[in-house]
C-alpha cells in the first residue's frame, strides 16, 4: 500500500515537471499561436541562473524568482528582435527561426557556463526526505509539487479570470477588432512572451535539482514538452495539463512493472493516443501551415 | 579537308600546355626530392575525440591530457617536433569516419589516438586497419576490440570492460557478500557489459545475483526504481550509469536516503572524479569502485600535480589520464624508434618489447590483441584533507588481463 502511494508521488512529481515545461510552450501555441523552440534554451538558462545563484550563497528562496526574471529578460529581448516579426507568419517559418535561435544559445551557454555537468547546489531547508508510511520520499519532490500546482493554478486564473488573460485569448481570435478597442495588441504578445519565457526558466530552476544541467538537456527537454503539448492538443492548456499528468504516470508506472520498455511504453502510448485522436486530446481549431 | 577544321591548331601556350608541364614539374621535383628531408618533418598525431555532443567534457579532458604531456616533453618526441591535429567527432560513428578519412587522406597523419566511444572505436577500426596506420584508442572500453575485433595496428592503452566488471565481482565476493544484491544498469552497450561481466565473474566465483534491473539510456526520474531497491533492501548494488545518468542516479540516492544503507559498487566512470564527483558532490562518498586510474595511484602523483596546475585545481578523471597515458605510450614508442615511424612493425615491436611507466602505473601489452595490461586499483569514495570527495585507493589488483580472442 504504502509502496504503491510513494510510486504514485513519484509519477506525481514527474508529472508536475512535465506540466511545468510544457506550460510556457503551451501559453505560446495556444495564446499567441507562436511555435517557440527555443523553449528549451530558457529552461536551461533557469536552470543555470538558479545553480549560480544558490552557489553564490544568496537566499534560496529568491533562487526562483531570479531564474524567472532572467528568461523573462531573455524573453523580452527576443520578443522585440526578432520573433515580433514572426507572430503573423506561418509555422514553418517560426520552427526554422526557433530552432536557429535554440543551436546559438547552446552553443552561447555552453561557451559561457561550460561543458560540465552541474548540479544544484540543494538548499539545507530542501534537503531529507519525509517518511510516508514507512517509505522515504524527498522533500525536494514536495516542494516540486506544490510550487508546479501553485504555478499551474495561478497561470490558469491569469488567462481566464483576468481582463488581461481576455484580451490576450481575444487578440488571437481576432486581432484587428482588439485593435479597434484601443488595446495596444504587440504590447499584449510583448507580455505574453515574457511570462512564457520567464515560466521556462522557472520550470529550469525547479528541475535543476533534478535533473542537473549540462550542454544537450535544452534538447531533451524541448522533446519531452513538445510530446506533452502535442498529446494534451495544440491551441489547449488543460489538454496540456492533462496530458502532462498522464504521461508522468504512465511513464513512472512503467518503470515500475517493464524497466528495460519503459521509453517503448510511454512513448508507444503517446503513439496510441495520437492515432485514436490525431489532433491531440483536446482538439482546438488552430491556423496551419 | 583543311588543318584547321580537324581542330589541329598551330603550337600556342594553352592552359593545357600549361598544367601539363606545370604537373610533370611537380612530379619530378618530388621523385627527386631526397629522403632525407622526411627526418625533419614533424610528427601528425591526430587526437579524435568529442568536442561537441553528450561527452563533450570528456573530450575537452582528453585533449587537456594529451596537449600537457605534448607540453612537458617540449612538443617532440624521438628528435621530430610533434604537430597535433584534434578533430570532433560529435561522440557519432559516422562522423568518427568522416573526420579519420580526412586526418588520414588531408592531413596526412602517422598517429591516430583518442576516442572517447564505443561506437566510433568499432566504426573507425577498419578504416585504419585498411590504412595500415598505429591507432591508440585510449578511452573506448567495449571488450570487442581486444576479442573478435582486435587488429595489428591497434593498441588500447586502457581498459576493457571486462577488466572493471570482473575485478568489481572478485571485490564484492571477498569483501561484502558471496551471494545476493541487486545490479542497475543503463540499457545500452557498455552497461551491459559491464555489467555482464561483472554477473559472469560473480557467478564463476559461486555467487549468485538476486535482481538485474534495467533502465533506458537518458532516464531523467530514478524515483521509481530507487523506491524498488528501498523496499528490496539488497546487500550490495552494482550500477552503471554513464555521465549526466549517473549524477542524477547519485543524486537521487541521496535524495531517497539510500546512500548510507546500500553498499553501491560500479565501474569507476560511475565516480569519475573529473566528470561525475565535481557535480555529484557528497552524494558520491562511500561509493567503491574498479577503475584503471585513479588520482590517488602512486604513480599519478606527478600528473596529478602538473593537470591541477594547468587546469585550476581540478583533480583528473579518466579522460584527462587517458590523454595523458596514450601520449605517454606514444612518446615511448617514437623514442625507441628513433622517429621513424614508417616502419610500423618496427614500431609495433618496440610498444610490445617493453612496458612504459605510465599515470596509471606500468602499461605492457598482451601481443595476441594489443590489449593492455594493467594494474586495476578499487577506490572507495572518501573525504580528503580538504573535505572534497576523493578516489582513495583501497586495494589493487596487478597485472588483470583481458582473455582475449579466445574468451
Amino acid at each position: 500500500m504504502a509502496y504503491y502511494l510513494i510510486q504514485a508521488l513519484n509519477a506525481v512529481s514527474l508529472s508536475v515537471l512535465l506540466m511545468l515545461l510544457a506550460l510556457g510552450l503551451s501559453l505560446m501555441l495556444s495564446l499567441m499561436n507562436f511555435i517557440n523552440l527555443a523553449h528549451g534554451s530558457f529552461y536551461l538558462l533557469g536552470s543555470y541562473v538558479a545553480i549560480f545563484w544558490l552557489a553564490a550563497g544568496l537566499p534560496w528562496y529568491l533562487a526562483l524568482p531570479a531564474a524567472f526574471l532572467a528568461a523573462a529578460l531573455a524573453g523580452l529581448i527576443l520578443d522585440r528582435y526578432p520573433l515580433g516579426l514572426f507572430y503573423q507568419r506561418t509555422h514553418l517559418m517560426q520552427v526554422l527561426l526557433t530552432y536557429g535561435l535554440s543551436v546559438m544559445f547552446a552553443d552561447l551557454m555552453r561557451w559561457g557556463f561550460g561543458a560540465e555537468i552541474m548540479s544544484l547546489p540543494m538548499p539545507d531547508a530542501l534537503r531529507g526526505v519525509v517518511f510516508i508510511l514507512g517509505l522515504p520520499f524527498p522533500l525536494y519532490r514536495l516542494y516540486v509539487i506544490g510550487v508546479g500546482i501553485v504555478l499551474a493554478f495561478g497561470l490558469w486564473y491569469l488567462v481566464e479570470r483576468t481582463l488581461w488573460g481576455a484580451a490576450m485569448r481575444a487578440c488571437v481570435s481576432d486581432r484587428r477588432m482588439v485593435e479597434t478597442l484601443g488595446i495596444d495588441t504587440r504590447r499584449i504578445f510583448t507580455v505574453a512572451m515574457v511570462v512564457a519565457g520567464g515560466l521556462g526558466g522557472l520550470a529550469g530552476a525547479l528541475g535543476g535539482g533534478l535533473l542537473s544541467a549540462y550542454p544537450g538537456l535544452d534538447e531533451e527537454v524541448l522533446l519531452l514538452a513538445l510530446l506533452v503539448v502535442v498529446v494534451g492538443g495544440l491551441g489547449n492548456m488543460t489538454g496540456t495539463v492533462l496530458s502532462a499528468i498522464l504521461t508522468g504516470f504512465i511513464t513512472t508506472f512503467a518503470r515500475i512493472f517493464l524497466p528495460e520498455f519503459a521509453n517503448v511504453i510511454s512513448l508507444g502510448a503517446v503513439a496510441a493516443i495520437l492515432l485514436i485522436r490525431p489532433d491531440g486530446l483536446f482538439a482546438h481549431k488552430a491556423r496551419r501551415v | 579537308m583543311k588543318l584547321d577544321t580537324i581542330g589541329v591548331t598551330p603550337f600556342t601556350i594553352s592552359r593545357r600546355g600549361i598544367l601539363a608541364g606545370g604537373s610533370a614539374l611537380a612530379l619530378a621535383s618530388a621523385i627527386g626530392a631526397p629522403r632525407i628531408a622526411r627526418a625533419a618533418e614533424p610528427l601528425r598525431i591526430g587526437l579524435v575525440t568529442s568536442l561537441s555532443g553528450t561527452f563533450t567534457s570528456l573530450g575537452e579532458s582528453m585533449r587537456a591530457g594529451l596537449q600537457l604531456l605534448l607540453a612537458e616533453a617540449g612538443n617532440e618526441m624521438g628528435g621530430r617536433a610533434v604537430e597535433l591535429i584534434v578533430e570532433d567527432d560529435q561522440g557519432k560513428p559516422d562522423e568518427g569516419v568522416r573526420k579519420v578519412r580526412k586526418l588520414l587522406s588531408q592531413d596526412k597523419v602517422d598517429i591516430i589516438c583518442g576516442v572517447i566511444s564505443a561506437a566510433v572505436a568499432l566504426a573507425i577500426r577498419d578504416v585504419v586497419t585498411e590504412a595500415q596506420v598505429p591507432t591508440f584508442i585510449s578511452n573506448a572500453s567495449a571488450n570487442a576490440l581486444a576479442r573478435e575485433a582486435a587488429s595489428p595496428l591497434v593498441f588500447r592503452p586502457t581498459k576493457t570492460s571486462w577488466m572493471l566488471g570482473s575485478t568489481g565481482a572478485r571485490w564484492v565476493h571477498d569483501r561484502i557478500a558471496k551471494s545476493g544484491g541487486m545490479t542497475l544498469g543503463a540499457d545500452y552497450a557498455a552497461g551491459r557489459e559491464y555489467i555482464g561481466d561483472f554477473v559472469s565473474t560473480f557467478q564463476e566465483l559461486g555467487g549468485s545475483v538476486d535482481e538485474q534491473l534495467w533502465t533506458p539510456l537518458g532516464t531523467t526520474d530514478f524515483a521509481p526504481l530507487l523506491t524498488n531497491v528501498a523496499a528490496a533492501g539488497p546487500e550490495f548494488v552494482y550500477a552503471f550509469f554513464p555521465g549526466a545518468d549517473g549524477v542524477r542516479f547519485l543524486q537521487q540516492m541521496r535524495d531517497f536516503q539510500l546512500t548510507d544503507r546500500v553498499k553501491l559498487i560500479g565501474p569507476g566512470a560511475l565516480f569519475d572524479q573529473e566528470d561525475v564527483i565535481p557535480a555529484a558532490g557528497d552524494a558520491a562518498l562511500g561509493g567503491v569502485n574498479t577503475f584503471q586510474q585513479s588520482p590517488d595511484a602512486p604513480n599519478a602523483r606527478a600528473f596529478v600535480e602538473a593537470y591541477g596546475r594547468a587546469r585550476g585545481g581540478r583533480l583528473p578523471g579518466e579522460a584527462s589520464t587517458a590523454g595523458y597515458v596514450t601520449g605517454q605510450v606514444i612518446k615511448a614508442a617514437v623514442d625507441a624508434v628513433a622517429g621513424d615511424v614508417a616502419d610500423k612493425e618496427r614500431f609495433k615491436r618496440a610498444i610490445l618489447d617493453q612496458p612504459v611507466e605510465t599515470a596509471m602505473g606500468r602499461m605492457a601489452f598482451d601481443p595476441r590483441n594489443n590489449q593492455a595490461i594493467l594494474d586495476i586499483f578499487v577506490n572507495e569514495v572518501k573525504k580528503d584533507a580538504e573535505g572534497r570527495p576523493f578516489n582513495t585507493v583501497v586495494h589493487i589488483y596487478e597485472g588483470v588481463r583481458d582473455p582475449g580472442p579466445q574468451a
